[in-house]
């Protein structure tokens, strides 16, 4: 007796990493069904995720991964962004000078700044992409109507996120692209004259613009994209996972082995009467841990078993993607420094005054009517995507790229794609002074 | 007689009970102060008064600019055109997409777009929807010229020095 309180002290000296490891992660490394579930739903990280997840939705070539590479991107976004923030000043006299200094003297600056750049060019590029994955499997169908519509405003945040982004450097890339944006943006009818003065804080692009531009950058858009991304992807939880054709269902479940396990210390078990409960469980058991949640994907007592826990299989496809991802960004900024023009002169417009690339189908447009094709068309088509799971009520042909029933939806949604890409391209590459037509070659 | 018995108006139902009225009332109170909060926010951002280059100004005395000469003051985004004794101050904002245009032996040209025009600043090509506007310009007590942005004339009107 005496022994044992000697050596209290002692025991939880040598039990303390064990005791502070096992306070932070409430399960050890999972080697059953049941801790494989546990883990998921009690790691606040983990437990974004579903508990399992339907093999159809880990496919590579259904969803391409390209929802996750965008949210990496934004991520490594944040993660630089917020580096960069430590040495740029948002002054007209200043910033031009720090641009030249994250090349000169900052260590990693140039570096940092190229990860920045290719990754926010990336984030438009991918977060398109995903928008037309999406669109070409009939992933917009009920019930996810409204992660759709969470989708698109996604995309224009994203669109507005770079665009602020752009003017910072204040070179004359950077001017004149603005300069070329917002006057796009004052075309529209009633609002647009004010739009771009409160935009710009003034009725030309200047310090007060590069203020309120910084501003909008760094704290307002990015709160904004944050929520409408945990929203998009509350959403898909809820909504039942990742859309998938109905027959998946129907295939035959592969055997699973059947192992009898001791069921590890149940966190979720309420009351010691439940944790007696949870004696020795057939493997094959479906645990009804998410609870009640609509759709088609998870009801108690009736999971489907064409899925799989999200641990390890999820967890580790979406290593594997923010790794491609991390990866790809480093190789690009390694290979390729962003662009910085001369200091921004006012008296000097580059000729021609582009934009950014993305926006260059909308100047490509503006050359032929300022209100039409900068404001008119662009609107339409995004009410038109807004209102598309809206337009479109047939249910066949969901999870499927490029489904026969969806012929019609598919090409006229391509036709759009093609259009836009192919403006883009023209402003891009076949536009010289003047706007004139160039050859490229 | 008996008259039937009138239900009261918290029976017939579409009666304002107490209840329904102070729920009604705080229900327009909370969705009032939020629109009130977007709106006082949109007028907090848009600024009073701005900070960059004053839309008045003088550019010197007429003599600086001699009879058929077409100055254009690209960082005031005006260019002062004379012609004899007549002299006037013309924008030099494209009114297409606001990129400051050139000027050219016929008129003004565009860099961004390729909008073109005349000496008058009238559309000759090119996607921009109207025509430059002209600036009314006097001659201050001490003989300099000063340009107002803020108001524009009807083109063709000039200042006599």
């Amino acid at each position: 007796m005496s022994n044992q309180i000697k050596s209290r002290p002692w025991k939880s000296l040598v039990e303390l990493p064990e005791n502070i490891w096992r306070s932070i992660f409430r399960n050890p490394l999972p080697s059953s069904d049941l801790g494989r579930a546990s883990t998921s739903f009690t790691n606040f990280f983990l437990h974004l995720h579903p508990v399992k997840v339907h093999r159809h939705s880990l496919r590579a070539t259904f969803t391409l991964g390209l929802g996750l590479i965008a949210f990496f991107l934004f991520f490594i976004l944040v993660v630089t962004g917020i580096l960069l923030m430590f040495y740029y000043v948002p002054s007209t006299t200043q910033a031009y000078d720090r641009m030249l200094d994250l090349r000169g003297t900052v260590a990693f600056g140039i570096f940092l700044r190229n990860m920045h750049r290719w990754a926010a060019h990336g984030m438009v590029a991918v977060v398109f992409l995903h928008m037309c994955r999406v669109f070409l499997t009939g992933s917009y169908k009920p019930p996810r109507e409204f992660n759709w519509v969470l989708g698109v405003l996604l995309l224009l945040v994203t669109l507005f996120m770079s665009f602020t982004g752009y003017l910072l450097p204040w070179d004359q890339l950077a001017f004149w692209a603005i300069t070329v944006g917002t006057s796009i943006a004052s075309y529209a009818p009633l609002v647009g004259k004010e739009m771009k003065f409160i935009l710009l804080g003034d009725s030309t692009v200047g310090q007060e613009a590069l203020l309120r531009f910084y501003v909008l950058h760094v704290a307002v858009l990015p709160a904004v994209l944050s929520l409408l991304i945990a929203i998009h992807f509350w959403r898909i939880r809820k909504d039942g996972g990742l859309s998938r054709p109905e027959e998946e269902d129907a295939l035959p479940v592969p055997p699973a082995e059947v192992e009898l396990v001791h069921a590890p210390a149940v966190v979720m078990a309420t009351s010691p009467a439940a944790a007696a409960a949870a004696e020795p469980v057939l493997q094959k058991r479906n645990y009804g841990i998410q609870g009640l949640v609509r759709g088609p994907f998870t009801k108690v007592g009736n999971v489907p078993d064409r899925s799989v826990f999200a641990w390890p299989n999820l967890f580790m496809a979406e290593l594997v993607v923010f790794l491609i991802t991390v990866a790809g960004v480093l190789l690009v900024s390694l290979l390729f420094n962003a662009p910085l023009e001369e200091p921004v002169n006012i008296m000097h417009p580059p000729n021609p005054a582009k934009a950014p690339w993305y926006f260059l189908g909308l100047q490509e447009q503006v050359s032929y009517s300022a209100f039409w094709g900068g404001v008119g068309i662009p609107g339409i088509e995004v009410l038109l995507l807004l209102l598309v799971p809206y337009i479109d009520r047939k249910v066949a042909g969901v999870g499927r790229w490029f489904a026969r029933e969806r012929l019609l939806a598919n090409s006229l949604f391509l036709t759009f794609v093609i259009v836009n890409v192919i403006l883009i391209i023209i402003g891009t590459f076949f536009r010289g002074p003047n706007w004139e037509f160039v050859s490229p070659w | 007689m008996k008259t039937p018995a009138k239900p009261t108006l918290e029976e017939s139902g579409d009666a304002m009970t107490r209840r329904r009225l102070l729920s009604w009332l705080s229900g327009f109170g909370l969705f009032g102060s939020l629109i009130i909060t977007a709106f006082s926010n949109l007028i907090f951002i848009k600024p009073r008064a701005t900070y960059g280059q004053p839309n008045r100004f003088s550019i010197g005395r007429p003599d600086d600019f001699p009879s058929g000469a077409r100055v254009s003051l690209d960082e005031r985004r005006v260019c002062i055109v004379r012609d004899g004794d007549k002299i006037a101050a013309i924008s030099t904002t494209c009114t297409h997409l606001g990129c400051i245009v050139a000027v050219s032996e016929t008129g003004f040209s565009c860099p961004c777009h390729g909008s073109r025009y005349d000496q008058d600043g009238n559309v000759t090509g090119g996607p921009a929807p109207r025509a430059l506007p002209w600036f009314q310009i006097t001659l201050a007590p001490n003989g300099e010229i000063e340009v107002d942005k803020d108001t524009e004339i009807e083109a063709g009107n000039y200042l006599r020095v």
